[in-house]
């Protein structure tokens, strides 16, 4: 999933840049506090403990072989700002140090596999753990499987987003047609999934039996003490991470998002009716460039994310009277 | 006999800076060669008419060819990330003509052999030391570094165990279903944290104990010379003519 230099578009890029630079320093202000001295080496040791499983393939079947991403296992072992540091680290390595993935599109691998896949990974983990067999081995084995599925699952789509994306806004000079990105990537991670999952639960079982204390660490240093009062409940942390991967993918949605009519107006169109004068004069439009269109919508994304918060105060409030 | 099959380390992790020192830029300030190299990357990586395209492949040729690293190991680098080009390039020839494709295998190959030859021809501590000096958060460098020496260890747990692994006949599994190879999978990938566990933090006492702190103070602090600002200037004009040469056919 290492792309490599001159296949994206270099506004893609730029967005992916952007966003990893965004993300990466804020989680490097907020737990940069957390992170004492002695812990520096053991997120570095997982970091290379990644790397190093990354090497280990396992078999897929017809002769083929997959190898761990482990953004996943990153985030159930370290938390999720941690992993998003960690993994950062082992992509810069691979794309300075091994030339595997390039310098333009080191924005985009990161985003992918060092903010999304963990962020992901740690979001399905701390919504399904709690929830399923309560707490058992089963349950946890089960919960670290659709953490570590969904994290490589998601990752691909994503990769296979920004790929499609930079094909059609490029008109062709860059990225990769849909028909080719989206079955290649996501019909062959589908089946790594599967894998990484296995080796992920493996992994852990194994972890939690012998060396319990190297999964303590999420536990005692990953969070920073300004965020723990904000955000006290697990819950609500993995749903904030889960929408915050929607927010990373607005805006290439909406360089994709195409300006022609919808359904409706297409209709209207032809049946040559005209369209009377609105009731309501709307405050916002859509806007008629990327930038306008791009603060729309972040605009539209708070209002229905603030609405829908409100909505389920007002329920919890009406239940507990 | 014996020798050869105990010293068959498939898997040790082999840093690309093992020919640095043979490079003719080895020398070079990695400041000037991350700089140089990267605005090059950069690009290149914005060039969409062919035949400009083809003059920055013939300049990442060059580049190599200058370099004097070994061609086998270049060529084995830019084997790994042809799966991919090839990808692209293909979905290009079936998409949108084999023009294109051809433009995107030459573009996307341009900029792998330009970051090949800054990978291969800089020492590892180099590079980090390049990187803090452009103001790369200590942190971000410090744990770079680190993680390129747990790196090292962990390859090298790794690597007796895959042969305590072969000594006991475990092949690699058949398939997904395989759950015994994918429990020994998983196992080993755990008992490599583990042991190497203690080792690092052996090498982190080491570390301290030279004077190691958050932020490494003994960087690099070697002044750019002739040659260094010659290295980036040649860069910076390459990619000015090429972005100018793209311009010029757009406008």
């Amino acid at each position: 999933m290492h792309i490599p230099d001159g296949l994206m578009d270099p506004l893609v890029a730029a967005i992916g840049w952007i966003e990893f630079l965004l993300v990466l320093g804020a989680v490097m202000i907020v737990s940069g506090r957390r992170i004492r001295e002695r812990n520096l080496p053991r997120v570095a040791l997982l970091s290379a403990g990644i790397f190093v499983a990354q090497i280990l393939n396992f078999p897929v079947g017809g002769g083929t072989t997959g190898h761990l991403i482990g953004a996943a296992l990153f985030a159930i072992l370290a938390g999720p700002a941690l992993a998003v540091i960690g993994m950062s680290v082992v992509i810069i390595i691979q794309a300075l140090m091994f030339g595997d993935g390039g310098v333009t599109a080191l924005g985009l691998n990161a985003l992918n596999m060092a903010v999304i896949a963990p962020l992901m990974g740690w979001g399905v983990y701390s919504l399904v753990d709690p929830v399923l067999v309560n707490r058992t081995r089963l349950g946890r084995s089960l919960s670290i499987a659709l953490a570590a599925w969904a994290s490589v699952f998601v990752a691909a789509a994503s990769c296979a987003a920004e790929l499609l994306v930079s094909y059609a806004v490029s008109a062709g000079n860059y990225g990769i047609a849909a028909p080719i990105s989206v079955p290649a990537m996501l019909g062959y991670h589908v089946v790594i999934g599967i894998g990484e999952a296995a080796i992920t639960v493996g992994l852990v079982a194994y972890l939690a039996s012998v060396a319990p204390d190297l999964l303590t660490t999420a536990k005692t240093g990953m969070v920073a003490a300004g965020t723990k009062s904000i955000l006290k409940s697990d819950t609500v942390k993995a749903a904030v991470a889960i929408v915050l991967i929607f927010v990373l993918v607005l805006p290439l949605y909406i360089l994709y998002a195409s300006a022609g009519r919808d359904g409706l107006e297409q209709v209207v169109a032809e049946a040559d009716l005209e369209e009377g004068s609105p009731v309501l004069n709307a405050p916002f439009s859509y806007g008629k460039n990327y930038f306008e269109t791009l603060l729309g919508g972040i605009l539209g994304f708070l209002a229905v994310t603030l609405s829908a918060l409100g909505l389920l105060r007002l329920l919890k409030w009406r239940g507990a009277r | 006999m014996r020798i050869e099959h105990m010293s068959s380390r498939r898997f040790v992790v082999k840093p690309l800076d093992e020919h640095a020192e043979c490079s003719r830029f080895g020398g070079l300030d990695a400041r000037a060669k991350l700089v140089g190299v990267l605005v090059f990357v950069v690009a290149s990586a914005l060039l969409t008419r062919q035949d400009i395209v083809f003059v920055s492949l013939a300049m990442s040729l060059v580049l190599v060819g200058a370099s004097a690293l070994p061609i086998r190991h270049v060529a084995k680098l830019y084997l790994g990330a042809l799966p991919f080009i090839l990808l692209a390039s293909l979905s290009f020839f079936l998409f949108s003509g084999v023009e294109k494709g051809v433009t995107m295998w030459a573009r996307a190959s341009a900029c792998v052999l330009a970051l090949i030859v800054l990978a291969s021809s800089t020492q590892t501590f180099e590079l980090f030391s390049g990187l803090r000096r452009l103001r790369v958060p200590a942190m971000l460098t410090t744990l770079l570094m680190l993680s390129h020496k747990y790196i090292v260890v962990l390859s090298d747990e790794l690597s007796r165990m895959t042969l305590a692994r072969r000594a006991r006949a475990f092949s690699g599994g058949r398939n997904l279903l395989d759950r015994y190879a994918l429990k020994v999978i998983s196992f080993t990938a755990g008992m490599v944290l583990v042991r190497s566990s203690e080792r690092a933090d052996r090498v982190y006492e080491g570390l301290k104990a030279k004077g190691f702190e958050k932020d490494l103070t003994g960087w690099r602090t070697s002044v750019l010379g002739v040659s260094d600002i010659a290295f980036v200037m040649a860069f910076v004009a390459a990619s000015a003519v090429l972005l100018v040469l793209q311009t010029e056919v757009i406008a």
